[in-house]
């Protein structure tokens, strides 16, 4: 037997678990022979076009795949025997199967909500200004994913870049998902200096953040100085050795997130950098914004489910739906030193 | 089970079931083997897929169109053992009943000028 590569071996796997969308005794009685069938079509398509082939033999016989469980879980086994099922064969779409919809349904809710895109709320103000306590995202898995080696050539995965409004989860807690926006990535130098951002010694001007605190606080505003009680193992560990003359350095592999409602938001500077790894994806769109405190959106309460129902209209944000929170990127100006 | 007497009583088939019996015609096949002759028949026009393939193999059985006939390697592509099929003697009756069928219909087409080309049929350059 000649070797497979990786792609062909994962195809023919996941093909195998997709058999199990047919009726058992079909499954039984063809599913090994389907099986060797979509490796040798595999096989003859990366022979003669490559990973292209490889990958169109694959969405042909996903679309077969939909079309075929289909029909072979609604054609009653009566009809079957009849020599009749033989022109219906390929022409008539029967009506779906109760069973195969609800594959189907469970198989996408499955992948696709999972892997692809997910639906966050946003229970905190650290971004105020640009994301909203209650609002209602759904957050693209797949953008900053590593690319694998088929992927790569399907789909623009982006680096992460300054500017842009990440989901990743609390190094502190991975239990939570935060969303902040990107402000350092490995290598740069930063500080702020009275609550502006110094990035590799450039003043930022950032046109997405907000204050709402007039005075000045010595750790928040004039980061790394002065101390601050909210600091975190993480963050003093940061504090203690990623700080070179007075500037915090993020080390390779990781970012420093900031939120855009500065004066009020525990961020990297309280708790560290964010590993790569950590990254969930990035915001999409806005589906829904509901006018709730923080309190509503951490738990599920009768209290919020009565007030969803009696202010449906009058507490949703209209304004916000459907409405993209994009990267902004921060001006850099003068040279401090 | 109970088959039809008469192979016009199948038609007309459904162009899978059809294409399958055709390339059965020289011999039996694998499943893989019927599915590259049948997309060399319609010059890739008709790509059967796996389910495609094997759904309509279960009705042919069923209907008494084709029948196994053993399983084996096939030296051409790897040791592993294939199912292979071959096509029964109502199978040939049905597909030579369903080729005269389309003939006569590509007969009446022509007779419609369906095959001329517009402009070139009028006689204009």
């Amino acid at each position: 037997m000649k070797p497979q590569s990786s792609t062909v071996r994962w195809l023919c796997r996941v093909y195998g678990a997709l058999l199990y969308a047919y009726p058992r005794e079909f499954r039984l009685e063809y599913g090994a022979a389907m099986q060797q069938v979509f490796r040798d079509g595999c096989r003859d398509a990366s022979r003669s076009e490559g990973v292209f082939g490889v990958l169109r033999f694959a969405l042909h016989t996903a679309a077969d795949w939909v079309s075929t469980t289909v029909r072979e879980s609604a054609i009653p086994r009566a009809a079957m025997e009849q020599a009749q099922a033989v022109w219906s064969a390929g022409r008539r779409q029967a009506p779906r199967g109760f069973v195969t919809e609800w594959v189907v349904t469970i198989l996408l809710y499955l992948f696709a909500s999972t892997t692809l895109v997910q639906a966050y709320v946003v229970p905190t103000g650290s971004m105020e200004g640009t994301v909203r306590v209650g609002d209602h995202m759904l957050v693209d898995r797949v953008a900053y994913a590593e690319a694998g080696s088929v992927a790569r050539r399907l789909m623009p995965y982006q680096d992460i870049q300054r500017g842009d409004i990440v989901c990743f989860l609390y190094p502190e807690d991975v239990r939570q998902t935060y969303v902040k926006r990107v402000i350092g990535l490995p290598g740069d130098r930063i500080r702020m200096v009275n609550k502006q951002v110094i990035r590799n010694g450039r003043r930022l001007i950032e046109p997405y953040t907000q204050h709402i605190d007039p005075s000045a606080d010595s750790f928040r505003d004039n980061f790394p100085e002065g101390v601050s009680y909210q600091v975190t193992p993480r963050g003093r560990d940061m504090l203690a050795n990623h700080m070179v003359n007075g500037e915090i350095v993020v080390p390779p592999d990781t970012f420093f997130a900031m939120g855009d409602n500065r004066d009020n938001s525990l961020d990297s500077r309280f708790w560290g950098f964010v590993p790569r790894g950590y990254v969930v994806g990035k915001p999409v769109i806005i589906y829904w914004s509901f006018e709730a405190p923080t309190s509503d959106f951490e738990g599920w309460s009768v209290d919020h489910a009565l007030d969803v129902a009696l202010h449906f209209f009058s507490k949703t944000r209209w304004e916000r739906m459907l409405t993209v929170p994009r990267p902004q990127r921060a001006q850099e100006i003068g040279d401090t030193r | 089970m109970s088959k039809p007497r008469d192979p016009r009583d199948l038609l007309p088939l459904t162009p899978p079931v059809f294409h399958i019996l055709l390339a059965l015609a020289e011999g039996e096949r694998h499943g893989y083997g019927i599915m590259q002759d049948v997309a060399r028949q319609t010059a890739n026009a008709l790509q059967l897929g796996p389910g495609t393939l094997y759904g309509c193999l279960k009705r042919m059985l069923a209907a008494g169109l084709v029948e196994e006939s053993g399983e084996r390697p096939d030296p051409a592509l790897d040791d592993e053992r294939r199912r292979y099929y071959r096509m029964t003697g109502l199978g040939r009756e049905a597909a030579r009943a369903e080729a005269q069928r389309l003939s006569a219909a590509v007969s009446a087409a022509r007779a419609r000028r369906m095959f001329a080309r517009p402009g070139v049929a009028e006689g204009k350059a």
